[in-house]
């Protein structure tokens, strides 16, 4: 026992002093900040600060109420001929010219967009949607419908979605989160399992290579060097994912502290409490992308996320870490493991790719049931599936068959680790490494 | 000490040791010889308990080979190395903790041995700043700093230059004169002279051969001598000796002879003294190279 601590601690403090790790782990938080700061402010700007300034000339005969401008498009109604307008358009500070023919308001045909640049499918959208308005406004005007009516008509809806917890007690969810969330997780987990499953392999086979094997295993067993080596590079990860947690958080608020009222932000940091203030507040944050976010992330058990979060990683990477260690115990380099890493990589791509689309499309389904069962995908999909909410069952099913699973593909690894390590110039097979799974220590 | 008895190894298709017994006598040297192939490693590797036999059995004290005698075990093997990233002094400190060595001792006799061995300055450097040498110098001081009753040696030499190799073999004896058991395995035969008390020789997974140098060396001796001398040589060898060849070189004439059954050296030195003047006389006693290429030609 005492063997394995002192192997988990060298590969432990090896890698952690590593230039390259302090880099990746002070590095990433800086750019995930950095994206999300982005997004921040592009939620509050707009997409596009810009405004396109169209020059609209209109020949229709009965369609005389003009389009509205907004924020993203101004329109200016001119006086002069199309084709006169469109000679000239480079000189004008219009960005495009929209003509407007003597169409037929039943079926309107013949409108068209023209600019020095081609316009974007958004502002094609835009333009589209406040013709469509303005015919159907004149169309109900036409049937006697008065401009109040008209404009009480208009409503603005932002549906509260809620969701009633394990407790009984009525949460606020709000999808979007839950999905930038769950994707933000899925991508994590696959990284990490792969990153760091790989660094296992490549652990052994530097060992392979340098030729230290034979004095490790003239003192520890093949086995405790295996597990050593595969709880200190778990150790390693974990490591890394703290950090980044504690580093992303505290550099992102920051972040937000730049680009919301410092006051607000303040203030709901320091009152614990839901007072009236803050109510108020947040439903004003509410009307932005960002206040919407924001709730939705207070009213995620991020904790509980992070915990079974952990669990996932080190259930997931153990599972096929020890595949992995069992790849590099069978070839001599590196380049070698290629038709091995192919079945190994197969379930988890596949677990990514449907986590990632089905599940999160779907998150309570079938597939994502199954998919959350299998040892292979389960921690990708969990993971994915954790912002939603997953009953308490199938969290402790999952993660009985998960600890299973690592038992099985440890024990399995392990087999064709011990044979492995010692075969030098053999080119290994499948077939080859099966026969070391049964040869007799 | 060790007493290695009825080994077979079966790997899955072929027979790596056939039925091997053989005894390691306590503070002795003991050569493990054999062609490239012949199952040496893999009779190391049961002796390490790095691999175990499919039936046989090893004693080690006077028990049954066991996880206890590990730490009483230091092992060169053949195909050795280092982590290439640590530093030397972390690492020979690694090492010899997980041969039981508390963190204190360890580098008491880790400063020890790098002063011992002209490695006063090595403790920080990258094992991949330092040349294949003084890799092997390092390998060295970790196999016997945990000051193991047996070391096994697997080809010690290769890569040291001559001084280096008189250092390190110097160091072997050195332990050796202190009561240390050594099992040695190589292809040089003259270090096996020098060194081994005893040898076994295995070939195509077979003992072939086992005893003290010193006897089996005089088991192959077979009468003959070689003589040099100046003179004419009009004498009559008929009865006496075969000449098997002869060099000329000016007018010293050099013979490789074989005496017949029943004659000694002094025969042949009465009958030549009178008429030539002799230089050199001595028996060819066949050396270990002699006897291996002999014995596995077979």
């Amino acid at each position: 026992m005492n063997k394995i601590l002192l192997i988990i601690r060298r590969e432990y403090l090896s890698r952690v002093k590593k230039k390259s790790f302090i880099i990746m782990t002070f590095l990433t938080p800086l750019i995930i900040a950095g994206f999300y700061g982005l997004i921040i402010y592009f939620s509050y700007k707009g997409i596009s600060d810009k405004t396109d300034k169209i020059a609209v000339v209109n020949e229709h005969k009965t369609l005389t109420e003009k389009l509205t401008s907004n924020k993203n498009v101004t329109y200016e109604y001119v006086d002069k001929s199309f084709e006169n307008l469109k000679k000239i358009l480079a000189q004008t500070d219009y960005d495009y010219i929209l003509y407007l023919p003597d169409f037929n308001i039943d079926s309107p045909k013949g409108i068209q967009l023209i600019g020095t640049k081609q316009a974007s499918l958004t502002l094609d959208g835009r333009i589209s949607d406040s013709i469509e308005d303005l015919i159907r406004d004149y169309k109900l005007k036409k049937s006697g419908i008065s401009q109040t009516d008209l404009d009480n008509l208009k409503s603005s809806v932002n549906i509260d979605v809620k969701k009633i917890g394990d407790t009984g007690e009525e949460e606020n969810s709000s999808a979007g989160a839950s999905t930038v969330i769950a994707f933000v997780a899925g991508v994590l987990m696959f990284m990490f399992i792969m990153l760091y499953g790989v660094q296992v392999m490549r652990g052994v086979i530097e060992e392979k290579t340098s030729r230290i094997i034979e004095v490790m295993i003239s003192s520890v067993k093949p086995f405790q060097l295996m597990m050593g080596k595969i709880i200190g590079i778990a150790m390693v990860g974990l490591t890394q994912f703290l950090l980044w947690i504690v580093l992303t958080f505290s550099i992102s608020a920051l972040a937000i502290g730049a680009f919301v009222n410092k006051d607000e932000v303040k203030k709901m940091a320091t009152s614990p409490q839901i007072s009236a203030a803050q109510q108020v507040q947040t439903t004003a944050l509410n009307d932005s992308p960002l206040g919407d976010i924001q709730q939705s992330l207070q009213n995620l058990d991020l904790g509980k996320i992070i915990t079974i979060f952990i669990f996932y990683f080190l259930g997931g990477y153990l599972f096929y870490s020890a595949l992995y260690a069992a790849i590099g115990s069978a070839v001599d380099s590196e380049t070698e493991t290629q038709q091995f890493m192919m079945p190994v990589m197969m379930p988890l791509l596949l677990g990514y790719a449907l986590s990632l689309s089905v599940v999160t499309n779907d998150p309570y389904g079938n597939v994502a049931f199954w998919l959350s069962m299998i040892p292979f995908t389960s921690p990708i999909a969990m993971a994915v599936r954790l912002p939603y909410g997953v009953p308490a069952w199938e969290l402790s099913l999952s993660i009985v068959i998960l600890i299973i699973g690592f038992v099985g593909t440890v024990w399995f690894a392990s087999r064709i680790y011990r044979v492995g390590i010692l075969m030098y110039g053999k080119k290994a097979s499948f077939k080859e490494m099966m026969k070391w799974f049964w040869h007799k220590a | 000490m060790l007493s290695v008895k009825n080994i077979v190894k079966q790997y899955a298709n072929h027979r790596a040791l056939d039925d091997v017994s053989l005894k390691v006598e306590e503070g002795k040297i003991f050569g493990l010889l054999g062609p490239n192939g012949a199952g040496k490693t893999s009779l190391i590797r049961i002796i390490t308990q790095i691999t175990a036999p499919d039936s046989g059995e090893v004693i080690f004290n006077g028990q049954k080979l066991n996880a206890n005698h590990i730490n009483q075990i230091g092992y060169l093997p053949e195909e050795r190395g280092l982590y290439k990233k640590m530093e030397i002094g972390e690492q020979v400190l690694y090492l010899s903790k997980l041969k039981g060595l508390s963190t204190p001792e360890a580098t008491k006799r880790i400063k020890f041995w790098f002063e011992k061995l002209d490695m006063g300055s090595w403790w920080n450097k990258k094992v991949e700043d330092l040349s294949k040498g003084m890799q092997q110098k390092v390998q060295f001081v970790a196999t016997v700093l945990h000051h193991p009753e047996l070391i096994i040696l697997d080809e010690p030499f290769s890569g040291f230059d001559p001084v280096n190799a008189d250092l390190i073999k110097n160091e072997i004896l050195e332990l050796n004169a202190k009561g240390t058991t050594f099992i040695f395995s190589t292809h040089r035969m003259e270090s096996v002279e020098e060194l081994c008390d005893n040898i076994a020789l295995i070939d195509k997974s077979k003992k072939i051969l086992d005893g003290a140098v010193d006897d089996i060396k005089a088991s192959y001796r077979n009468n003959t001598y070689v003589i040099e001398y100046n003179g004419e040589d009009n004498f009559d060898n008929s009865g006496l000796f075969d000449v098997l060849e002869t060099v000329e070189i000016k007018d010293t004439k050099r013979l490789k002879l074989k005496l017949r059954d029943g004659f000694s050296a002094n025969d042949v030195l009465a009958l030549m003294l009178p008429k030539v003047h002799i230089n050199h006389l001595a028996e060819v006693i066949p050396t270990m190279n002699d006897i291996f290429i002999e014995r596995v030609k077979k």
